[in-house]
């Protein structure tokens, strides 16, 4: 069955700069009864002959000057071109009109209009119906009027507002939603006069603000004009809504009402400045911190952390000797400060009754940062050091008594930067704590030589997690101290000897030969993994020839290790026996045997995996299809393409893995034909991830139509194969397939999408991308824009980076990108938003290459304070030659004092 | 902190899709920062059946037609086997002193069933066992002690009732005299006792492994839930109401509650133990 085609309800006409009609599509010549030939090339005022009287010109001159387009709202132009209705109307003597107004370009130049019209008759019909149906006294009816209006776009925005008076909170409810999902600058000025109108009315009120807080226009203006109100709850909840916006106007209106004569209206103020990361606001909210007013002291400190201007750190360092104000000074510092703030932290930390855990994740997001931007939080970790006093060291530890399980990890890789004997205990006695292992490990690793016997006596614990933990400690350490203790632990049960080996091959101590030798014939697969490991690793000359010996032993699980480690080294004298023990009685030697063949370089080599397909064990012929894949000889590809007939799924499965390791296109048809057929879907996948590298174009049907499989699976490699094949049609058919409803595979098409760079491509990614931050959608299209860079792929994220939700994710994902992309990304240092420009800063900071600091070195005339402030302030931490030149001419000559100063501070460190 | 080989690494990619395998067939759930312990859990598996990548497992546990074999040493691997007599008693001393001589008050002699849902290896049901027959209540009135666990492993421990030390942290030293006999590899349960309880292997979060066993009208399923999703919570609590006799009597471990996910049981207070009361 096919869908019949709708009627297409849109019409298309150009005009020139003049407005003379140069294309005028079939549709209007239908509904206006006007042909083309008539009116091309004639003035369009010949058909809309008040099209001046109706203010229609000016607004067609508006687009032609300014480069805009321009909608004519039904609502109030009812139409532009005067025709009647396409079928009979009950209420509409004209065709109503939907009407967009275009700039048409030739390049850069305007050298036109193109309008499109859309017949809304109907639609305009059914919201006359709605009206009625808002009006009834019926509730259940007024909610679905509201549902249905909400649901549709094109519907009125004042039928919605008006429906926020409604007695009813449901029916309140649903048009408060429907009004911020596509809310336009009329509608918001019709909202603003609404609240400003009927604010003590609470229904008006809180749905009108939830309206505006989450619409997606720009609904700043008219809020801001509602801070002039007399009546302060409504400030209050204005300066709340402006919380949810960002621009300059904003924060400048957010900035002044922190003089508002209402003390809530100023808490309010507080808080969404930091929301908006107000960096203007600084000066005035380090201030009121500094104020006595605790009240407001603490949402400004908060504000502060979220702004994260670095300069302020040291004003808010004072404040840790402020009782009251300590704990949210030392959660401040923690986000904004620097290496700086570590003493005043650390001599807080030395005083009684410090707070010890907001200081322990102070410092450890510091850090953090250093760690991650620069590789050098082991600055950090020094000047703990030199700061800590032994009381400090002591009200640490008694921390470990009363913190909660999910902040022990980061009091315990605090106590890790430590050294001492009771820090050495107490770290050791946490190894028992599952939740703090891992941290624990890596501090003890770190302590090193002292704390080896107190991990030895671990080796006897109860807990088999604290033996475990305490084994890969004495590993990493690398002391031979440990080797004997470890040894006697390679006779315990399979987990723990597999980890005393792995141990004893890190320590690399050749006592421990062997014992590991003796674990050969385990029967656990671990276990003998794990000691074939150890020996390869221990580098002991006795291995070639007590392994080669081996491979004659009466145990198979003996053997079958042997074959492994000859195989792993790939001793020549060894190939005779090998290839005897490709036909060992046992199939798991056998197995091993084949797998390592191809390590040696020996004619009968190709025989034995051909005779290894033919075996009638899966596991053997398993063996050989792995094997083929290392083999570079043609006829290893006939043995692959042989195996794809094999009864045995995995059989299957490894030679198409083999195939794709060769990514031979003489397997095409029969990969097609797997992964289209195979009875096991295992196979059907890999043969389509193959087929992604090699088909090309001809396996774009195929791929399509598994992208929509009930497997998801199988869907995903699809998908992902259709961004592997990197073909326009590809392109189209993974946009297709954007529209699928299941979550998870609109990420793997996002994903798969990062391939392409079509203008289609990256508004579609751009389009994801900007979704909330936490969405695993908005993730994955980050993630394709910096998958294969481009000029255009770099300016979508630059522009996401002024949403502070999404600001330290993009950064990030920029400062990766690497050197080559740095001009690409030193652009955005022109940017129009001072926020942006802020954060270029920041990445090309992280990107720490000389490239990176001429840009820097650049921004330090930007016009924005902030912006050279931010430059002063990388170039500091980035401490180069260069970077000192600039940072002196800067202390010199900038117009500000505070970047003057912030540069003489810079050159200071 | 990764036990197992270096070579085999669990990417997140793999992770995330074996995860979600896992806990539709398990209820288990592990968190992004458990990727270790559940690769740690699962290495041993991989190793064993020859892959060289979590991948080719994951492939094996979801389609291959040997999987339900596999799965089965899935749950070996991922049970947590932490658990000791005398656990958490007062809702054992509840069930002893209140619901057993309520039960023969109501319904006179008919036998009475009692399920163990997630009994590991076995320490739960004995204990409950244990204190029926300190109680006499064997004596009195037929009742059927079940006892189930997803892990085989853990339920041929049960089966054997050989246990070491650790088991009998909080079991008083008399008890233990009396209903278990020390031998070189541990102590032996009494065999009276331990034919009370009959064994079995059991998927609590698969509807037909469970379809009798859960109208027992009084189920134990403690510590269990701690690793579980509440969707699996959901669903697991779910299957019990559905099948559980009204008033059904559901204990849980203390450390968990199911006040978020059901409303088909209601939280009581009974003899110093909280327990669930199908409505």
């Amino acid at each position: 069955m096919t869908d019949k085609p709708t009627q297409q309800a849109i019409g298309i006409f150009t005009t020139d700069t003049q407005l003379i009609v140069h294309t005028w599509d079939s549709w209007l010549a239908q509904a206006t009864g006007i042909p083309a030939e008539l009116i091309q090339l004639q003035p369009l005022a010949l058909i809309v002959p008040d099209l001046e009287a109706r203010g229609l010109l000016r607004r067609f001159q508006q687009v032609l000057d300014d480069g805009v387009v321009v909608v004519l709202a039904s609502a109030l132009h009812h139409y532009l071109l005067p025709c009647p209705p396409q079928t009979p109307s009950r209420h509409f003597e004209m065709m109503q009109q939907h009407v967009t107004i275009a700039p048409l370009r030739d390049h850069e130049q305007i050298v036109g209009t193109l309008v499109t019209i859309e017949d809304i008759t109907a639609r305009r019909e059914r919201e006359y119906d709605l009206a009625d149906a808002l009006a009834s006294p019926d509730e259940y009816t007024r909610l679905r009027a509201a549902q249905t209006l909400a649901d549709k776009a094109e519907a009125p925005a004042q039928m919605l507002i008006e429906t926020l008076g409604d007695s009813s909170w449901r029916v309140r409810q649903v048009a408060a939603s429907g009004l911020a999902q596509r809310a336009d600058s009329q509608m918001i000025g019709q909202l603003a006069s609404a609240l400003r109108s009927d604010h003590r009315n609470p229904s008006v009120l809180n749905s009108a603000l939830q309206a505006l807080a989450f619409s997606k226009e720009d609904s700043s203006g008219p809020l801001i004009g509602l801070l002039h109100s007399a009546d302060a709850d409504l400030r209050g909840y204005v300066v709340l809504a402006l919380g949810e916006h960002n621009s300059p106007q904003v924060r400048q209106a957010l900035s002044q009402a922190l003089a508002d004569p209402d003390m809530n209206v100023r808490y309010h103020a507080i808080e969404a400045l930091g929301k908006v990361q107000a960096i203007e606001a600084v000066d005035k909210l380090i201030r009121i911190a500094e104020s006595d007013d605790f009240f407001l002291a603490f949402p400004a400190l908060d504000a502060l952390a979220k702004i994260g201007d670095p300069h302020v750190a040291a004003r808010i360092v004072p404040l840790l000797g402020n009782q009251l104000l300590a704990l949210p000074a030392a959660d401040a510092l923690g986000q904004l400060g620097d290496l700086e703030v570590v003493a005043p932290l650390a001599t807080l930390l030395n005083m009684p009754a410090p707070p010890t855990i907001t200081i322990v994740q102070a410092l450890a997001a510091i850090y953090d940062r250093y760690e991650v931007w620069y590789g050098e939080g082991a600055l950090i970790i020094e000047r703990l050091q030199q700061m800590l006093t032994a009381a400090g060291v002591h009200n640490l530890i008694n921390a470990l008594t009363t913190t909660q399980a999910e902040q022990l990890p980061l009091l315990a890789q605090v106590l890790g930067w430590l050294e001492g004997p009771a820090i050495e205990r107490e770290l050791t006695r946490l190894l028992a704590q599952p939740a703090v292992r891992a941290e624990i490990v890596d501090a003890l690793v770190k302590q090193g030589t002292p704390v080896i016997e107190l991990l030895i006596e671990q080796l006897d614990a109860e807990d088999q997690e604290t033996r475990l933990a305490a084994m890969i400690a004495l590993g990493r350490i690398g002391t031979p101290r440990a080797v004997p203790a470890l040894i006697s632990l390679l006779s315990a049960e399979a987990q723990l000897a597999s980890v005393a080996a792995s141990a004893l091959a890190k320590i690399g101590d050749r006592r421990a030969f062997e014992p590991l030798l003796g674990l050969l014939g385990q029967p656990s697969a671990s276990v003998r993994q794990a000691a074939i490991g150890a020996l390869n690793s221990l580098g002991h000359p006795d291995l070639a020839a007590r392994a080669g010996a081996l491979l004659q032993a009466d145990d198979p699980y003996v053997r079958e290790s042997a074959v492994k480690i000859v195989g792993y080294f790939g001793y020549p004298a060894f190939v005779p026996a090998m290839l005897e023990r490709c036909s060992d009685p046992d199939q798991r030697v056998r197995s091993a045997a084949i797998e390592h063949l191809p390590f040696f370089e020996h004619p009968g080599v190709i025989q034995a995996l051909s005779d290894g397909l033919q075996d009638r064990i899966p596991a053997v012929r398993i063996a050989s299809a792995r094997a083929f894949g290392y083999i570079d000889d043609p006829q290893a590809l006939h043995h692959l393409i042989r195996a794809l007939e094999d009864q045995d799924a995995w059989v299957r499965y490894n030679a198409v893995r083999s195939i794709g390791r060769k990514d031979a296109i003489e397997a095409l048809d029969a990969l097609l034909l797997l992964a289209q057929t195979d009875v096991a879907q295992q196979v059907r996948i890999i043969a389509v991830e193959v087929l992604g590298r090699i088909a090309g174009a001809s396996a774009l049907p195929l791929m399509s139509t598994l992208a929509t499989s009930d497997d998801l699976a199988l869907a995903r490699a699809a998908i992902s194969a259709l961004g592997t094949i990197n073909h326009p049609d590809a392109q189209a058919l993974l946009l297709k397939h954007l529209d699928t409803s299941d979550p998870a595979r609109r990420v793997a098409v996002i994903a798969a999408l990062g391939t392409y760079h079509s203008v289609e491509a990256l508004l579609s990614l751009k389009q994801f991308a900007s979704m909330e931050a936490d969405s695993p959608l908005a993730q994955a299209a980050v993630a394709a824009l910096a998958r294969v860079p481009t000029s255009e792929s770099i300016n979508i994220l630059v522009e996401l980076i002024s949403q502070p939700a999404r600001r330290e994710a993009i950064i990030a994902t920029l400062a990766h990108l690497g050197a080559e992309q740095i001009d690409l990304i030193g652009r955005g240092l022109e940017h129009r938003q001072v926020e942006v420009r802020r954060a270029i800063v920041e990445v090309l900071e992280r990107m720490k290459h000389y490239r990176a600091s001429e840009y820097i070195g650049a921004a330090l005339g930007d016009p924005e304070p902030t912006v050279r402030l931010a430059a002063a302030v990388a170039l500091g931490r980035l401490g180069s030659q260069a970077a000192n030149r600039l940072l002196e001419a800067l202390a010199q000559s900038d117009p500000d004092a505070a970047i003057r100063q912030a540069a003489r501070t810079a050159l200071q460190r | 902190m990764q036990f197992y080989a270096d070579s085999l690494s669990l990417p997140p990619g793999t992770f995330v899709i074996l995860r979600d395998l896992i806990h539709e067939r398990t209820g288990l759930f592990y968190e992004d920062s458990k990727r270790d312990i559940l690769a740690n859990k699962l290495s041993p598996r991989v190793i064993e059946r020859g892959f060289d990548s979590f991948l080719d497992y994951y492939y094996l546990l979801k389609y291959d037609d040997t999987a339900a074999n596999e799965w089965n040493e899935v749950m070996d691997a991922l049970s947590v086997p932490e658990t000791f007599f005398w656990r958490e008693i007062d809702a054992v001393h509840a069930l002893v002193n209140l619901l057993v001589p309520q039960w023969q008050a109501t319904y006179g002699h008919t036998p009475l069933r009692i399920w163990s849902a997630a009994c590991a290896t076995g320490e739960e049901p004995l204990t409950i066992a244990l204190a029926l027959e300190e109680a006499g209540w064997f004596e009195r009135l037929p009742i059927e002690l079940y006892a189930s666990d997803a892990s085989p492993a853990a339920i041929a421990v049960a089966r054997r009732g050989l246990y070491r030390k650790r088991s009998f942290r909080t079991l008083p030293h008399t008890l233990q005299a009396k209903y278990f006999t020390e031998t070189a590899a541990g102590w032996q349960v009494a065999p009276e006792l331990h034919a009370r309880v009959h064994w079995a292997t059991a998927n609590i979060t698969v509807p037909a492994g469970i379809a009798t066993l859960a109208t027992a009208p009084i189920i134990f399923c403690r510590n269990v839930f701690l690793y579980f999703s509440p969707q699996a919570i959901q669903r697991t609590v779910h299957l019990f109401g559905e099948r559980m006799a009204a008033p059904g009597y559901l204990f849980i471990g203390v450390a968990e509650s199911l006040l978020r996910h059901t409303n088909m049981f209601e939280l009581r207070e009974l003899g110093g133990a909280f327990v669930y009361v199908k409505r």
